[in-house]
């Protein structure tokens, strides 16, 4: 009730903007809202990144050709969501924002994000950026040296521009930001280099901070029962850098936390709350109101960022308000997302430093053996690899059939923790491990696309994928399809039923951002940004194979 | 003749005790700095340039690369001192090893 009279004051003000862009649209995102518009990461606070759009569908499918491109001029990666509203898509990289006409293609305005060079020493796994926030009138975007604009939706003229953190401590950002409840919102990145991680809350009119909520409790706060009693938390980790969903009812915004800091955790002895965790927070305050730890004392780089897709399920009969989330260390949660108890814990790929189940009667995952022989300093090899059964790029989630539709790779790690304590300087990499990749058996495919059920881990069908892994988010919608790209630079539709492609298109690069789908006059536009970069582990496979080079793509369907 | 012969000898000593530091303070800059992207003593890069290939006859283009930055790396000028540039030529002309 509270958000819903927020929302109205709100509104009253300025819904009057012809090119404003109010709380109640956000609201109704993929929500009721109409389908000219994405105005969400995620294509709606849920994060479902489900249309009901039909036109393209099974039959039509085969009708799907390019309409236009668009060069981005950036050479190390496209990782971007786009949103669109009223006939204009807002999209870029690491070194631009552009408002483009979604008809024609053309560029209405491009704004560089003018960063400081040298910040990208501080970035550990490319110059990524992947998305921004449209609210009234204002598009914001964060760089990567940890500034937060606003800049004018009309002509992309900067209006404010506020500093979120200092890059030399190791302070980056790779998010989109995102506005909920009336507060602009953006977490940060840095769990490589020692930083202590938070979401920070902003006047969307102005840029004054109103709040940072740090992933580390304070010195006797709640939580702080699981640190050392020194200045450990301090450099922490648990830097949130996937933009948090959001339950309007229950005005919690869902953010997850990365690796811990340093890597060893042997240096840093406790569970180490909020650290590769999920925390619930109120978007008007930062408090935190429940959170659940997918990795507790975390040490293995399994990051806990990847999204937490909610959406309602049927358990047991019973409808129950969930929160989804696969998580780097291999296993795929759900959570009552209004108190955070866990429902399910499965793993989605082969795991062998944790039981594969997890009884949701204990809550925790349950460490093996050879966990214990990794903590305890040997030479172990881990499954999954540190970058995960996933990593960053998102899943979709299709309320009816209720299935998660995402890419998972099969890989393992030889990892060691360092016997001596690493040296923590701002701005460099304090780690404390030693970490390769295991040699892989090349006859077994490198990773999988599957369908999942979420409560049991279960694939409805799971789609090997030989050459490379994927990286690259996914889009399910009414029309019985499944959009998602590869490495290779194919953009795909399959069918949601059996995971067999229906359509592809070979575009200019290698596929690891978030596709969209809208509307347009009557006429349903599917669009997805091309450009191979934005993650080590991506350019690592495809080295020498792919050519780099970053555009956006926009399809529909060839009229009969 | 013997004394220039043993001033030869002992500066090509001292020359190759300097040259030695220039490796070990190359590894320790390189381990800090370099490993994370391209790779623990130089293996396993991970999608960056393969340095264990870098041509060892190319100074210059290796101290220009390292400070001024070069596509997606970051200009190091700005952090590292020119010894410490050098260093790092050193480590990486030995091929690594230390």
């Amino acid at each position: 009730m509270k958000s819903f009279a927020t929302a109205l004051a709100l509104c009253v003000g300025c819904c009057s903007l012809a090119q404003a862009q109010t709380q109640q649209e956000l609201l109704a995102d993929s929500n009721g809202g109409t389908t000219d518009n994405v105005l969400t990461y995620g294509m709606g606070y849920k994060q479902q990144r489900y249309s009901p759009l039909k036109q393209i569908n099974k039959s039509t499918v085969k009708r799907l050709v390019p309409v236009w491109a668009m060069s981005l001029n950036n050479d190390v990666g496209e990782q971007g969501q786009p949103l669109v509203y009223n006939g204009v898509m807002y999209t870029g990289n690491v070194k631009q924002t552009v408002a483009i006409d979604v008809v024609t293609g053309r560029q209405i305005w491009a704004t560089p994000i003018d960063w400081d060079p040298a910040a990208a020493r501080i970035v550990c796994c490319g110059l990524s950026q992947r998305g921004v926030a449209l609210y009234n009138g204002k598009v914001f975007v964060a760089s990567l040296d940890a500034y937060l604009k606003a800049l004018d939706a009309k002509t992309g003229k900067e209006i404010w521009r506020t500093k979120v953190a200092d890059w030399k401590e190791g302070i980056s950002i790779t998010s989109a930001p995102t506005v909920a409840n009336g507060v602009l919102m953006t977490g940060m990145t840095g769990g490589e280099y020692g930083v202590r991680g938070f979401v920070a809350g902003y006047d969307p009119e102005t840029g004054k901070e109103l709040w940072r909520r740090f992933m580390t409790p304070d010195p006797g706060e709640k939580g702080s029962e699981t640190w050392p009693k020194d200045d450990t938390y301090k450099r922490g980790g648990g830097a949130p850098w996937i933009t948090g969903s959001y339950d309007s009812e229950l005005d919690l915004i869902y953010w997850g936390t990365s690796n811990g800091g340093p890597w060893a955790a042997k240096w840093r002895p406790g569970d180490n709350l909020w650290v590769a965790s999920v925390v619930a927070l109120r978007p008007r305050t930062g408090e935190i109101v429940w959170h659940f730890q997918w990795t507790p004392a975390e040490t293995y780089d399994f990051d806990g960022t990847n999204e937490n897709l909610l959406g309602d399920i049927t358990v047991g009969g019973v409808k129950r308000k969930a929160l989804m989330h696969a998580d780097r260390n291999g296993f795929l949660y759900v959570l009552d997302r209004t108190n955070g108890k866990l429902i399910a814990g499965n793993a989605y790929v082969k795991v062998n430093w944790a039981q594969p189940h997890i009884d949701p009667a204990v809550g925790r995952v349950e460490e093996t053996d050879v966990a214990k022989r990794l903590r305890a300093g040997e030479k172990v090899e881990v499954q999954p690899r540190w970058t995960g059964g996933k990593n960053w790029f998102p899943m979709a989630f299709n309320p009816k059939t209720q299935k998660l539709y995402f890419p998972m790779t099969e890989e393992a790690s030889i990892y060691q923790l360092n016997t001596d304590m690493p040296a923590y300087k701002p701005g460099e990499r304090y780690m404390g491990v030693e970490n390769t990749s295991a040699p892989r058996d090349k006859t077994a495919p490198w990773g999988y696309y599957a369908a999942l059920d979420p409560l049991t881990a279960k694939p409805a069908w799971k789609i090997p994928q030989p050459e490379f892994p994927m990286w690259s988010g996914s889009l399910v919608t009414a029309g019985g399809l499944v959009f998602s790209g590869r490495l290779t630079g194919e953009f795909m539709a399959l069918d949601e039923a059996t995971g067999k492609v229906l359509w592809q298109f070979q575009t200019s690069s290698g596929v690891t951002s978030q596709p969209i789908t809208f509307t347009h006059k009557g006429r349903q536009y599917i669009t997805v940004l091309s450009g191979l970069g934005g993650g080590t582990s991506a350019r690592r496979e495809t080295q020498g194979k792919v050519q780099v080079g970053g555009s956006v793509w926009t399809f529909a369907l060839m009229p009969k | 003749m013997k004394k220039i012969f043993v001033a030869c000898a002992l500066s090509a000593l001292t020359g190759a005790a300097a040259a030695q530091e220039d490796v070990k303070l190359g590894a320790d800059t390189y381990a800090r700095h370099c490993a994370a992207c391209h790779g623990v003593r130089m293996k396993d890069p991970e999608g960056a340039y393969d340095l264990l290939k870098f041509p060892r006859d190319q100074k210059e283009r290796f101290v220009n690369a390292v400070t001024r930055g070069k596509s997606s790396m970051p200009p190091f000028g700005g952090l590292l001192k020119p010894e410490e540039i050098a260093a790092l030529w050193a480590y990486v002309a030995a091929g690594g090893r230390n």
